[in-house]
């Protein structure tokens, strides 16, 4: 391999490091700067020229594959700083790259006034570095360190207002900036208990970490370790992609400034999970794994589902779309447990257009409205802010998956894929899903945008973002239309990894695919209709408060996220706080508190006995003709012999017979 | 320099002695320049050591009592060279650190140089009785230091730290003196060298007496549950230098005991001990880690979270792999590093505030950024954060133990999240949310003085986290050095089946 490639490759991976350290390390505590803005805005999309020609170069000639240096090395154990640039590293590198570069230029503008612009973008640019080592090593604790760091940038970026003050769940569900951030961050770690197993158990049996070494030697070991290998890494996923139940923290985590989300939790971030599947695609397509992989499908399934239906009620417009990223990522799980790696792969890529521009799309409706996040105060916003609204309109066509549009492509070959399995079940809920999703998409684009001008009387005077900002918009709102154009060339692009990520519709299911994606279409428009005779309507037919069915059942079940948050809360948080406060008690008390009796106790028997040496030559005397009586009285009773004491003394000396 | 180590031991101790005729107001100067040099020492130490050679190396002797066997002999290997320099730099930077107004600063100069003596001189040592001595001995400088400098109730502190720990060190010296018996009995001379100790074949019944005899000194200085309820009060009444040296060196000496005496003299009782002490262990890693989680002042956190990482040590030195009693060493260094480093840390907001109570923070984030990143990032180590010094040691040793038993390793495993339950639940209550006093508005980012001391533990949790290798290397060899001489002596074998060699090491 030439050079060449190798320095990209290290030219993809360092250049957010080194923007980041600019911005960090130089500027932190300085005034902010667009300085730092734009230098790493710069570097991330110098990222994306390398990640970019590499592809070319994956497509063309083939994977790169570099070694920089040992990390640790001990026993037999040895973890190099090594990097694989193949056809899923790079479509990962090019997605994250590309979103994040927009995602960098859309926070110049959104967080101009902040007076941690700089900390901003030092902790956006490390995020983007930890997710090119997360994609782009190549053994899995290699995978394991850019896992961790995102995991803490996210930290550091759910976090970023930490100067807000705790709110009650009532008042907001996701309590303040610095409880989400620890949130996200412990449940991830719940999943990375399981992530570690994994790793371990691959050790023990395969005696390595790097992955060609490992699904090389997979078919060979026994199917008991296979299975439990499969369920420890997707436990990991579960909490990077947040799958339930560890899925809370992502709704919470839009707590973080508008772009954070748009990059951590739609695009990248929690794509890491399937990200992670989609890697161990020779694992997980043995058959002797073909359980676990069923249950992904219908765990990520029903995840769609359970997002969606939530999603359908939810009034705050950050919600609702990280709701329908956490229904899509069930998308691509279903695809990924039926064996259609390359096709999550892609929805996955899609998605990442389309809902980075939702979200920095929110973000504008946000910016608009000092903050609010409320549809049932916004409406009517489309006069004012026009370029926002078709990118929130391309970005949903995208999403319900309307025809010619991303989603079109992507999401139908997962429907199509759970038809051409049998999996009828599956089938049908992501049908009915896919209704569902385009309810709540546009229920959101009406509510913001359409029907009566509700923020009025509140006194909101909104306009749009800077054009620069709307300008650097638009490549996501080219792709959310046009990247499904590019299936057929990303299928053959991917075809040339391996076997295991290959996946052909059968020809019966290639005979039924129009008629099945024109049902999936069908149902979507019907779902748009609704939801624009529900909510877009002006005048008489503008949409009126339903205070009956706020109160219903239902809408509190799906109000209160299915009491998940607040079962965590009674059965592990609470019980975990008393149990520790009780240690605690036990602790002092029982453990230290025998301590201090023993200490005590002595120091008891020295008071009550020195009075047996009080200076008193008579007392003495006493005592000593006491100390004589007991002597003679012991000799006198007892039953030791000289021959026994003898015993006893050669046994104490080791030499008894 | 042949008498390398021997300086590395005196030297601090004469200089100590010296330092009693020092101007008193350039006393702090005086023992910055001796600990420098004693850093110095140790780091040219490292660089003259052979990273090839498992053994003991610069190893010098001369008797004492020669009737008794007992001599000075040194000698040091991968294991112990580390955890030297890490004393040595603890020491440099504990004494960076002090306040200039420090009151008795010349005391606190002579204690804290005895004290550096009595930790080189235990991991240096490869004579039960000299290692006795300095093991004792290094009881009396922290015993002062507490009972001189600490808080309103230091002088219950100090007598607690010192009575408990010295009635477990008398159970170790019986068995110490047992075994110099039984060595006799069987070669008819006396020693108290390790080395030859290390060839002493003893029977199952021996070495499980001797065992639980040299646990009762170990496990109290670890400090194992249930016997680490001293810790908290030590750490709560001692001044900050004191508990960053308590933290970061002496707890080491129990660990590095089991390391050196108990897993080599006795290896098939360290093998049929290897239930118990993952129990033990276990309970350390989680029962500790909730209690942490309820303290309400930030010192008792890092106090009790120090007890729930030696847990994880004490797994991996009972790992009988390269991968986990190598790891248990780099956790030891790692947490010596990190857990100095948040002491100092904690030291730092009580000196401004006058409360170690978290509540009465908040938002110091905003107020006080230097401070916050350093305490974040030593709390990202702490949580064993990848490219951090606190991952290394605590993957290795999790891995490792994971070939004894996958099920104590899932449950030890749950440090990785009842850890950052409590560190992070720290890092909201004091630098999160609104700032809860108007005075902690005026309060002052760190000085020179201060990031003089953190900024070298900065630099080397990123190097060693990133870089673990030239550590790791030594260790290896040396721990897997151990583990040959273990299998090599073990008698059942069942113990020869526990010990994992690497295979490195068969071809």
């Amino acid at each position: 391999m030439d050079m060449n490639m190798e320095s990209l490759v290290y030219i993809a991976l360092f250049a957010p490091f080194v923007g980041s350290m600019f911005a960090g390390l130089l500027f932190g505590n300085a005034p902010r700067t667009h300085l730092t803005g734009i230098v790493a805005s710069i570097l991330i999309f110098v990222a994306f020229l390398a990640s970019a020609t590499l592809a070319y170069h994956v497509a063309t000639v083939g994977p790169v594959h570099v070694k920089m240096m040992d990390w640790i090395t001990i026993g037999d154990l040895s973890i190099p700083f090594g990097f694989l640039v193949d056809q899923i590293s790079v479509t990962m590198m090019v997605v994250v790259t590309l979103v994040s570069t927009i995602v960098h230029i859309y926070a110049t503008g959104y967080m101009d006034h902040d007076k941690s612009y700089n900390r901003f973008f030092s902790y956006l640019s490390a995020f983007v570095f930890a997710m090119m080592i997360l994609v782009m090593s190549d053994n899995f604790a290699g995978l394991f360190i850019g896992w961790e760091g995102v995991g803490v940038c996210s930290w550091l970026l759910v976090g970023f207002w930490y100067h807000k003050k705790d709110r009650p769940f009532e008042e907001n569900p996701s309590i303040s900036p610095s409880w989400a951030a620890n949130e996200a961050f412990i449940m991830n770690r719940v999943a990375d208990l399981g992530m570690l197993v994994g790793i371990f158990l691959i050790y023990w049996n395969i005696g390595s970490l790097q992955y060609d070494v490992v699904f090389e030697a997979m078919p060979n070991l026994a199917d008991g370790i296979l299975v439990s290998i499969a369920i420890a890494l997707f436990i990991g996923a579960m909490g990077k992609s947040a799958q339930f139940p560890l899925h809370t923290w992502l709704t919470d985590a839009m707590e973080g400034p508008t772009p954070v989300s748009a990059l951590i939790h739609a695009a990248t971030m929690v794509t890491a999970g399937v990200f992670l599947v989609i890697r161990s695609n020779p694992l997980y397509s043995l058959d002797a794994v073909s359980g676990v992989s069923m249950f992904i499908a219908i765990l990520g399934t029903f995840v769609a589902f359970y997002a969606a239906s939530m999603a359908l009620i939810a009034r705050d417009i950050k919600r609702i779309v990280a709701l329908s990223t956490l229904s899509q990522l069930g998308y691509m799980f279903a695809a990924a447990g039926l064996g259609a790696y390359w096709i999550a792969l892609f929805h996955l890529a899609a998605h990442a257009f389309f809902k980075a521009l939702l979200f920095l799309g929110a973000g504008n409706v946000m910016h608009a409205m000092d903050d609010e996040l409320d549809i049932f105060k916004m409406g009517g916003l489309k006069t004012a802010m026009k370029a926002s609204y078709w990118y929130m309109g391309i970005a949903s066509f995208a999403l319900a998956g309307l025809p010619f549009m991303a989603g079109f492509y992507s999401k139908d070959a997962i429907i199509e894929t759970a038809f051409n399995e049998g999996t009828f079940i599956i089938w049908g809920m992501l049908v009915i899903t896919a209704g569902m999703t385009a309810f709540y998409s546009f229920r959101q684009v009406f509510f913001s945008f359409h029907g009566e001008k509700r923020y009025e009387p509140l006194g909101f005077h909104p306009h749009d973002m800077y054009k620069y900002v709307l300008i650097a918009m638009a490549p996501l709102a080219i792709l959310a239309v046009s990247f499904g154009w590019l299936m057929g060339y990303y299928k053959e692009f991917i075809y040339g990894l391996n076997e295991s990520v290959q996946y052909e519709m059968s020809d019966h299911t290639h005979h039924l695919a129009i008629y099945l994606a024109a049902l999936v279409v069908v149902i979507a428009i019907g779902a748009i209709f609704l939801a624009w005779k529900k909510y877009g309507g002006e005048g008489d037919k503008a949409w009126k408060r339903d205070e009956a069915f706020e109160q219903s059942f239902i809408y509190k079940l799906l109000e209160n996220q299915y009491y998940v948050p607040k079962f965590y809360d009674e059965f592990i948080v609470k019980p975990y706080t008393i149990t520790s406060a009780k240690f605690w008690e036990i602790d002092k008390a029982m453990v230290d508190g025998s301590v201090d009796k023993i200490g005590r106790a002595c120091l008891k028997i020295g008071d009550t006995t020195r009075g047996m040496q009080n200076g008193n030559l008579s007392s003495y005397l006493n005592w000593m003709g006491l100390g004589a009586l007991i002597l003679v009285l012991v000799a006198a009773f007892s039953t030791i012999t000289t021959e026994s004491i003898v015993e006893c003394l050669r046994a104490v000396a080791g030499k008894g017979e | 320099m042949d008498a390398i180590l021997s300086i590395l031991i005196f030297f601090p101790a004469l200089a100590g002695f010296l330092g009693f005729i020092v101007d008193k107001n350039s006393a702090k100067v005086y023992g910055i320049a001796v600990a420098t040099i004693e850093l110095l020492l140790a780091l040219w130490l490292w660089a003259k050591f052979d990273t090839t050679n498992g053994g003991m190396q610069f190893t010098e002797k001369v008797s004492l009592i020669s009737d008794f066997g007992i001599s000075y002999n040194v000698g040091v290997d991968g294991i112990s060279l580390f955890i030297v320099i890490m004393a040595a730099l603890i020491t440099l930077l504990g004494i960076i650190l002090l306040r200039p107004d420090t009151k008795n600063m010349k005391n606190m100069i002579v204690s804290l140089l005895f004290l550096e003596m009595t930790m080189v001189g235990v991991f240096l040592t490869l004579d039960a009785i000299v290692f006795y001595l300095f093991w004792e001995l290094s009881l009396v400088p922290m015993l002062y230091i507490i009972g001189a400098w600490g808080g309103p109730t230091r002088v219950y502190a100090a007598v607690k730290f010192f009575l408990y720990t010295f009635v477990g060190s008398l159970i170790m010296l019986v068995g110490l003196l047992s075994m110099a018996y039984l060595y006799h009995d069987a070669n008819g001379v006396w020693t108290f060298s390790l080395l030859d100790w290390y060839t002493l074949p003893l029977t199952e019944t021996q070495q499980f007496w001797l065992f639980l005899a040299f646990f009762a000194g170990f496990a109290i200085k670890v400090p194992m549950f249930p016997f680490h309820t001293w810790l908290p009060h030590a750490h709560g009444q001692a001044p900050t230098i004191g508990s960053v040296i308590l933290a970061a060196v002496l707890l080491k000496m129990g660990t590095y005991g089991f390391v050196r005496f108990s897993l080599p003299i006795l290896p098939d009782a360290s093998v049929t001990f290897t239930p118990f002490i993952m129990v033990l262990s276990l309970i350390m890693v989680i029962y500790t880690a909730m209690i942490a989680f309820a303290q309400k002042d930030m010192k008792q956190v890092i106090a009790y979270s120090s007890v729930s990482h030696m847990g994880v040590i004490m797994l991996g030195v009972f790992a009988m792999n390269a991968e986990g009693l190598g790891g248990s060493v780099f956790l030891m260094l790692s947490h010596g590093i990190v857990s100095g480093a948040l002491f100092m840390l904690v030291g730092v907001i009580y000196e401004r505030t006058g409360t170690k109570i978290m509540d009465e923070f908040g938002g110091l984030a905003a107020v006080m950024p230097i401070y916050a990143t350093v305490f974040g990032i030593m709390l990202m180590a702490s949580v064993g954060l990848p490219l951090t010094i606190g991952f290394v040691g605590e993957f290795l040793v999790l891995l490792g133990f994971y070939q004894v038993s996958p099920i104590g390793t899932i449950l030890a495993a749950t440090t990785i999240i009842i850890g950052s339950v409590y560190m992070l639940a720290l890092f909201k209550k004091s630098f999160f949310g609104p700032v809860r006093h108007e005075k902690n508005l005026g309060l002052k980012d760190l000085d020179k003085r201060e990031l003089s001391a953190l900024i070298p533990l900065v630099l080397i949790t990123i190097w060693l986290g990133v870089y673990p290798n030239p550590v790791l290397g030594p260790i290896d060899n040396s721990a897997q050095k151990i583990l040959v001489d273990m299998e090599n002596r073990a008698i059942s074998p069942a113990t020869k089946e526990a010990i994992i060699l690497s295979k490195k090491e068969a071809n």
